[in-house]
């Protein structure tokens, strides 16, 4: 249900109605743009170049999460049914991505420093099919023609001739603008899952598959800084590619990569991580930590969840790091807060959260 | 000004029928015989690709306000007159149930459709209440989120998917749109942190506008005025509109969804139809804005376009004449608007409806559509 339109009365500019040919956007802090009246606030922006935080692009993930200062937008469904907090409602936060602008606009968000790549859709095969401990599958496509981009982002898969359509994020570094021929993924068998479940189910080299993307901005970090990766399960997918990158990237900094499973027979991609060590000897630093190993196995490691292991024992210069967290809502929740007390300044926390992606 | 004129049809062709309605005897028939000789004359006309005028906005508004305004007063009107034995021949009844489950559908359920789409207040409160129409109050969440949002996907409880046929549609659809209207009500409750039964919940006011409807049409038509009232509503609006639905996306693919595309619905443009729908047919328009008003909507000359509107209503009931019709229409679709990996997903539904022959490539689709989830 929709519902009425939002409008902030603006104390410097009334929303004006009949602008046809543009209203202007005015972002707290930033440069000033120019969006058509009844245009998409994020996909006008975008269109212009205007690097606006954004992943899904239809009201799922919350990163467009834009407050409204003055001015007047209609929203494509009612907030409430969008990953806005009832907190965010009344703090008069709004989805530019679901937003039509209907007058001049005064908005805070923090634009991206960064080139956005535009998504594409394109198709290939799966060449690589692979199960890792923990119910995961190392799934690989050869693409038809290559795709770009950047470390953290994620891709939406859909077999051919399939309604069904889900995300899931690139755990190779990026290619570069010239892209990657193959891409690779770690799909979580879900008990249930209608995409996880039938890939699961046997070897499904040869199946013709579609991917469109990338979607996404978690990774985007240019500053070289220690790099603290937490990941909750798959979540370690685009962790792997983050931290590769930023190796890469930044010859000085170091990663530290706290991976959280249920227990010992479920730790995977343990031999991507030390793929990684060899790479860059001395400057990665893994800490798996499980959840529900039971008691004398003999693991010697960390126990508990990924927020146990985030303390002033791992050493980090917490003022100065740039956190990358990936995993099922609660615990990016978790250590989001977690993270903020231990006094990382908020705007460095990047995470993305690994809901269920059917639409 | 003939634009706006235009559009008085609708008001006039309501008058007309409720002067039938009041004459009674065989004029119970006249609104009928009106739209239905309307709409079939429509059929052999061309399709209207014109824009709308648009520089009076508040003229249109206005009519159809009025037209709504109309549609509510008659309903009562009806029930009263059922309720003084007003028909008293068989042929009177059966004209006056039928007149105003056409009138109600073609004109009436347009009119508050377009409302509660709008951004203005009084217009939007108009649509909401004037849902009690189509006797279903909750219809719009599931109209606006899911039928807006999940177009042309098996998760919109509204789309028809290629091979199934109207009766089977309707069955799944009634289920659909509760169970749907229900999982939208109650995150959004949950959301807000409110109780189930709190009365700011859209769902319960909506409840008390119904109720209060059935109420006033018992205290104006007594018991049978009221039974006639919401049979007209339920039989008329509800299901030929949930039959408009069907026919609107039928068989139709997308591989974005959540992103509607003009290619993902049909669209009916013949002059009476545009008018008398007040352009929900010019459905492509209605899909990318749907905030949009029925004046500015611009006709897709180039879109996918079924038969004429009655023709189509017609032929759902007949399921074979139905699929001989569409099959063709969505061979040319597959074709001509559908992007590579939507002729994949439309291969794949034409063998699940068990058209293969449709396919350009049966034996590689059917070895595709093998292996997929
Ligand atoms: C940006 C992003 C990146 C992601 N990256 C990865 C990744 O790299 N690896 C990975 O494994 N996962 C990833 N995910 C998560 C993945 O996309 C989802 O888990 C996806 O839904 C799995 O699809 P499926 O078809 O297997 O399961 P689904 O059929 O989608 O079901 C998933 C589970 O959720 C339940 N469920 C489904 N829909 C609902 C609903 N509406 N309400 C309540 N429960 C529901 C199901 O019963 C099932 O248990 C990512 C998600 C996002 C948003
Ligand atoms: S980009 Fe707006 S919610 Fe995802």
């Amino acid at each position: 249900m929709p519902v009425d339109t939002i409008a902030v009365p603006g104390e410097t500019r009334a929303p004006t109605r009949a602008d046809a040919r543009g209203c202007r956007i005015a972002v707290a802090g930033e440069r000033d743009f120019q969006a058509g009246r009844d245009e998409l606030l994020l996909l006008s922006a975008l269109n212009q170049g205007v690097n606006y935080p954004h992943s899904c692009r239809v009201g799922t993930c919350g990163r467009c999460k834009t407050r409204l200062v003055s001015g007047k937008i209609s929203p494509l469904v009612d907030f409430a049914l969008s990953p806005l907090t009832n907190r965010d409602l009344k703090d008069g936060y709004i989805l530019a991505c679901q937003a039509k602008v209907r007058s001049d606009l005064e908005i805070e968000v923090g634009l991206i420093d960064h080139r956005v790549t535009l998504p594409l859709s394109v198709v290939g095969e799966i060449s690589g099919w692979r199960v890792l401990p923990g119910g995961v599958i190392d799934l690989r496509i050869a693409l038809d023609e290559p795709l770009a981009f950047q470390a953290g982002q994620y891709a939406a898969l859909a077999v051919s001739g399939s309604f069904v359509r889900r995300s899931f994020s690139f755990y190779d570094a990026p290619p570069g603008p010239e892209g990657a021929r193959e891409v690779g993924f770690l799909v979580k068998h879900l008990p249930g899952g209608r995409f996880s479940g039938w890939l699961a189910a046997r070897d499904r080299c040869g199946v013709r598959i579609w991917v469109e993307g990338p979607f996404g901005q978690m990774g985007l970090d240019d500053t070289p800084r220690h790099a603290l990766c937490v990941a909750g399960g798959t979540g370690i997918a685009p962790i792997l590619s983050i931290a590769e990158d930023r190796l890469q990237r930044f010859p000085t900094e170091g990663v530290t990569v706290v991976f959280g499973v249920r227990a010992q027979a479920d730790l995977f991609a343990l031999d991507r991580l030390e793929r990684l060590s060899r790479l860059a000897p001395g400057r990665i630093r893994v800490v798996p930590i499980l959840s529900h190993e039971p008691a004398g196995s003999g693991w010697s490691g960390a126990r508990g969840l990924v927020t146990a292991a985030l303390d002033p024992g791992l050493g980090i210069d917490w003022g100065r790091a740039s956190a990358f967290v990936c995993g099922a809502l609660p615990m990016v929740e978790a250590v989001e807060a977690r993270l903020t007390a231990l006094g990382l300044p908020r705007g460095r926390i990047h995470a993305d959260k690994f809901e269920p992606s059917g639409l | 000004m003939l634009d706006y004129a235009k559009y008085l049809l609708s008001p006039v062709l309501l008058a007309t029928s409720a002067y039938g309605l009041w004459l009674g005897g065989p004029h119970a028939w006249l609104g009928f015989g009106l739209l239905i000789g309307i709409l079939l004359f429509d059929a052999f006309l061309e399709p209207d690709h014109s824009l709308r005028d648009a520089r009076f906005p508040w003229l249109y508004d206005l009519i159809v306000s009025v037209q709504l305004v109309m549609g509510f007063a008659m309903i009562l009107f009806y029930a009263w007159l059922v309720g003084q034995g007003h028909f008293d021949s068989t042929s009177s009844k059966i004209g006056g149930f039928v007149t105003m489950m056409f009138t109600q559908f073609v004109i009436v359920a347009p009119a508050l459709h377009e409302m509660f789409h709008r951004e203005n207040l009084f217009h939007r409160w108009l649509g909401r209440i004037g849902m009690v129409m189509i006797f279903d109050p909750w219809r719009e969440i599931t109209h606006v989120v899911t039928h807006h949002i999940h177009t042309v996907t098996p998760d919109d409880p509204d789309y028809a998917r290629r091979g199934e046929n109207l009766y089977r549609h309707l069955a799944k659809t009634f289920a659909g749109q509760i169970a749907e209207s229900y999982h939208l009500e109650r995150r959004m409750w949950t959301k807000r942190e409110r109780a189930w039964f709190d009365p700011r919940n859209a769902w319960v006011w909506r409840v008390g506008i119904l109720v209060a409807f059935v109420g006033l049409l018992w205290l104006i038509g007594g018991g049978y005025g009221a039974l006639a009232g919401v049979g007209v509503c339920l039989l008329g609006p509800r299901i030929l509109l949930e039959i408009f639905n069907y026919t609107q996306h039928y068989g139709l693919v997308t591989a974005t969804p959540g992103r509607f595309e003009p290619r993902h619905t049909w669209n009916h443009l013949t002059p009476f139809v545009r008018l008398l729908a007040l352009e929900i047919t010019n459905h492509a328009g209605h899909h990318e804005d749907s905030y949009k008003p029925f004046y500015e909507l611009v006709p897709d000359r180039t879109g996918p376009k079924q038969p004429q509107f009655l023709i189509c209503l017609l032929l759902a009931f007949v399921p074979p004449l139905w699929f001989l019709m569409i099959r063709e229409k969505l061979h040319h679709w597959d074709r001509h608007y559908a992007t590579p990996q939507e002729r994949e997903i439309a291969e794949a539904e034409n063998i699940r409806a068990g058209w293969s022959d449709l396919n350009e490539r049966p034996t590689l689709a059917q070895a595709r559509f093998a292996v997929a989830p």
